[in-house]
């Protein structure tokens, strides 16, 4: 069993070890869906969801899957919520289902939510795993939603769909395709881990 | 039986498959119903769009399409027309789908019986990048073809990127700037919608 009080596990996956920043984990959808904050917002929260509750059914059975299929069953599980997610945003959120198109399907390949089964949940208790799921997918939700916003932001002029930048404001091109998510991701990476540095060195 | 043996790891994948598998087939087959309701709805709409008719709320999307749209007698047994008619005037409605940059798209062209103007476009679904050829979807793109007159040959042409070709005469209209191949698929695609549209109402006619 761990050791690791909630507060602690909350502050490694949201900060210390972030699964992008730090790991560099589900970087693919990073890139891919981070162009507007609304649909980044309903991807990521389908990822804290499926993170969560993958974590709590590993942990459950974890005692009864037999060590050389543990991964076959870990995708299944993956895939299963996954696919519940869409098929509820498809019966009650089309419009949301039809903006997302194919990404919700990709949350099965984010390694972020195979990482903590395979890291956590196979070896501590089901309540502890599910919020180690949490709050994992809630620091790739945070570090998401940031690229997102300066994309929007610079791509369209707006941030929810809310016209923030004057009337005339020249909208970058760039912003809107995938390469401009490396960029901005690199800049945050790079700011948090001098901050990070700064904050061991004063120690 | 030992958990790491092979009879026990066979059955209890096979559990496992067989338990989530079921779920997920009942947890489908409880929305599907809904499901369906929400793509007839996005086709209906996208019809009431492509014509110009406006509604207000779902119910009066639904009514407004049970009352005013028909299944045409022109259609064959590979592809359904449906027709609209106003002040004697048949417009003739084809949902199509269609291979873009990233994905199919699918949507519904309407043309007058004649089949030299295109009435209207709407999208239905798309997988184009949002912000650029995710901007099939925008009124600004849409508008380009209402009332659209075709070219002798009996189509359009896809100019360079732009902000909307408000000329509705010079069977021409305007790509998406930074998004020039959607905008040149989406051009092929709806020629040849205009092509079959033609195979079907001006065939026996003429």
């Amino acid at each position: 069993m761990s050791e690791k009080s909630p507060a602690l596990i909350a502050k490694e996956n949201i900060w210390v070890n972030n699964p992008v920043m730090v790991q560099i984990l589900g970087i693919c959808s990073a890139l891919a869906v981070t162009n507007t904050l609304s649909n980044t917002l309903i991807m990521t929260l389908g990822v804290v969801f499926v993170t969560g509750f993958t974590n709590l059914t590993v942990s459950l059975m974890k005692n009864l899957i037999p060590r050389r299929v543990r991964m076959i069953i870990q995708t299944l599980l993956i895939a299963f919520y996954v696919i519940i997610v869409d098929i509820l945003l498809r019966a009650f959120l089309p419009e949301v289902s039809r903006s997302l198109g194919p990404y919700v399907g990709l949350i099965i390949t984010n390694c972020i939510i195979m990482g903590r089964a395979e890291a956590f949940a196979q070896s501590n208790g089901a309540l502890i795993s599910f919020w180690d799921g949490i709050t994992s997918g809630v620091g790739y939700m945070l570090v998401l939603m940031t690229v997102a916003a300066v994309r929007e932001l610079m791509g369209f002029g707006t941030l929810m769909g809310i016209t923030i930048m004057p009337q005339g404001y020249m909208a970058w091109t760039i912003m809107l395709t995938p390469p401009s998510a490396f960029f901005i991701l690199g800049i945050i990476i790079w700011m948090a881990k001098s901050f990070m540095m700064k904050g061991e060195k004063a120690k | 039986m030992k958990k790491d043996g092979i009879v026990y790891t066979v059955i209890f994948t096979f559990i496992v498959s067989f338990v989530f598998v079921g779920i997920l087939a009942g947890v489908n087959s409880v929305t599907a119903e809904q499901t369906a309701r929400n793509q007839k709805l996005a086709f209906q709409r996208a019809v009431l769009n492509a014509l110009h008719i406006k509604y207000k709320d779902n119910q009066e999307i639904f009514d407004l399409y049970q009352r005013d749209i028909k299944k045409s007698s022109r259609s064959t047994g590979n592809v359904v027309l449906y027709e609209y008619t106003n002040e004697n005037e048949i417009f003739y409605i084809k949902e199509f789908s269609g291979q873009a940059l990233w994905g199919t798209v699918t949507g519904v062209l309407v043309v007058d019986q004649e089949v030299d103007r295109i009435v209207g476009l709407d999208i239905i679904s798309h997988n184009e990048t949002p912000g650029l050829g995710g901007r099939i979807d925008e009124a600004w793109y849409k508008n380009q073809f209402d009332g659209e007159l075709l070219s002798p040959e009996g189509k359009i042409s896809v100019g360079p990127g732009g902000s909307g070709d408000t000329d509705h005469q010079n069977h021409k209209v305007d790509g998406i700037t930074g998004a020039s191949r959607t905008s040149s698929l989406m051009g092929i695609m709806i020629n040849a919608q205009l092509d079959i549209f033609k195979s079907m109402l001006k065939g026996g006619s003429k």
